[in-house]
């Protein structure tokens, strides 16, 4: 914001914080005072302080897009306080493994039509759940691995 | 630090603010005094506070799942500090469309070798020649444009649609619509599971079109719950490198999403991303590239 902010209103942080809005306020390039709500959630859930914090280590080219993604995240915490956006993950990969799989089986009908081997088969039943890892039912497919400590080692171990 | 009792050492937590973890702790259970860069991940982005009071909202039995999606998006967030879980969904989404592309193609091919296997009787009861092999067709079908029926990716009506994200492209609409319904445009969002299962009965009944009939199928196997599948953590750690070689400015792929900030760079970043996807025998990357919205 130029220099003419003063004269202009407080950004959403500001007014949400109840302070004024200076000219360097970092958050009000990216909470505009037209959207309260993104602010509200984003404090709600992460602070404003650790959003700061987290914009400081960014470029400021990326800020943007950074907010963006932390606003997403704290509306669907928000509304899936238990899972949040990783819910969201965790279906998306298994469509991923199942569309993969079906691939595979039509491409080999397919292969198998083109030389006249056999009429295509049919889509192969899709695959019966497994006993296995239900202790939460929730499937994490990106592990982090910290090489400090065996996080994986125990809770994805334990409860999968 | 340790107890008075001398057997149980501070939590994570604890130990980071530097007080006496009592045996009530909250989260004792879930920051383990050796897994300190986890709990430093999640204290970043959420706050120790912020936590516990997410925690004290829920039911004890759903603390376990709420902390291990937390430490997960925390843990993610630091890995890729500007999109964070957005990015892996976008990454994913998009490794759906080009699933489904590859694979309507395939579907498109053998429908052309079904009708020419029906083809061939009739012709050789007309006494004309069948042709000597089917790979002709391969040539033929692969220019046929591909038809876009239903997709897995915009099925369903958005669960997380954000109307922040999609303000900035929709025209700078700037009502504050928190709802369900805005997925003009977008057809990143996806239906969130539990609401997917709890509200779709019309979908399980159509099976006229085996994309619809694989769409049921998926629907019915999200009722289930999921597991974790071993060898498609092979499949995800060979993204590890995906995610490892590339930075936050390339992760992108570029859509009509709103979320397009930065979308001066889109298309070169886009390309890389192709460049990078694994897994993939399109041949037509760049006309599956842009496609930039789904509907």
């Amino acid at each position: 914001m130029s220099s003419s902010s003063y004269s202009s209103s407080p950004c959403a942080a500001c007014k949400f914080l109840r302070r004024k809005c200076m000219p360097d306020c970092i958050f009000a390039p990216y909470f505009p005072p037209e959207e309260p709500q993104k602010f509200a959630n984003v404090h709600k859930i992460f602070g404003a302080s650790n959003v700061s914090k987290l914009l400081n280590e960014v470029p400021t080219f990326q800020r943007e897009d950074a907010v963006n993604s932390l606003a997403y995240e704290a509306e669907a915490r928000l509304k899936d306080p238990v899972y949040g956006c990783v819910g969201a993950i965790s279906v998306l990969q298994r469509q991923v493994i199942t569309l993969q799989r079906e691939l595979d089986a039509t491409n080999a009908n397919l292969f198998r039509y083109a030389y006249n081997e056999m009429p295509p088969l049919r889509p192969p039943p899709p695959p019966p759940p497994s006993a296995a890892g239900q202790s939460s039912g929730f499937y994490y497919p990106y592990q982090w691995n910290d090489p400090s400590d065996e996080d994986n080692e125990r809770s994805s171990g334990g409860n999968m | 630090m340790t107890l008075k009792s001398g057997t149980t050492s501070a939590c994570a937590a604890c130990k980071y603010q530097r007080r006496k973890c009592i045996p009530e702790c909250l989260l004792a259970p879930y920051f383990p005094a050796d897994q300190t860069k986890v709990f430093q991940n999640a204290h970043k982005l959420f706050g120790v506070s912020n936590i516990v009071k997410i925690l004290k909202s829920l039911d004890p039995s759903q603390h376990a799942e709420a902390m291990r999606s937390i430490k997960y998006q925390a843990n993610v967030r630091d890995k890729f500090p500007v999109y964070g879980c957005l990015g892996v969904i976008r990454q994913l989404y998009y490794q759906i469309q080009l699933l489904e592309e590859e694979f309507h193609s395939v579907l498109s091919q053998l429908e052309m070798y079904r009708q020419h296997h029906h083809e061939v009787p009739s012709q050789l009861e007309l006494g004309m020649a069948p042709p000597t092999n089917g790979l002709h067709f391969l040539t033929a079908v692969s220019d046929m444009p591909v038809s876009m029926q239903h997709s897995y990716s915009n099925s369903n009506n958005i669960g997380y649609c954000s109307s922040y994200v999609d303000s900035k492209d929709q025209n700078n609409n700037k009502s504050n619509s928190n709802s369900n319904s805005n997925n003009n445009n977008n057809s990143l969002w996806i239906q969130h599971p539990f609401l997917a299962t709890n509200n779709s009965s019309s979908s399980n009944s159509n099976e006229n079109n085996p994309l619809m009939a694989i769409q049921s199928q998926l629907l019915v196997s999200n009722t289930q719950p999921l597991v974790i599948q071993h060898e498609v953590v092979q499949d995800y750690d060979e993204l590890h490198p995906f995610f490892d070689t590339i930075d936050d400015r390339q992760f992108f792929i570029h859509s009509k999403e709103p979320y397009d900030s930065s979308c001066e760079d889109s298309a070169k970043e886009t390309t890389q991303a192709i460049e990078l996807v694994p897994n993939n025998e399109l041949k037509n990357a760049a006309a599956c590239f842009s496609l930039t919205s789904v509907h």
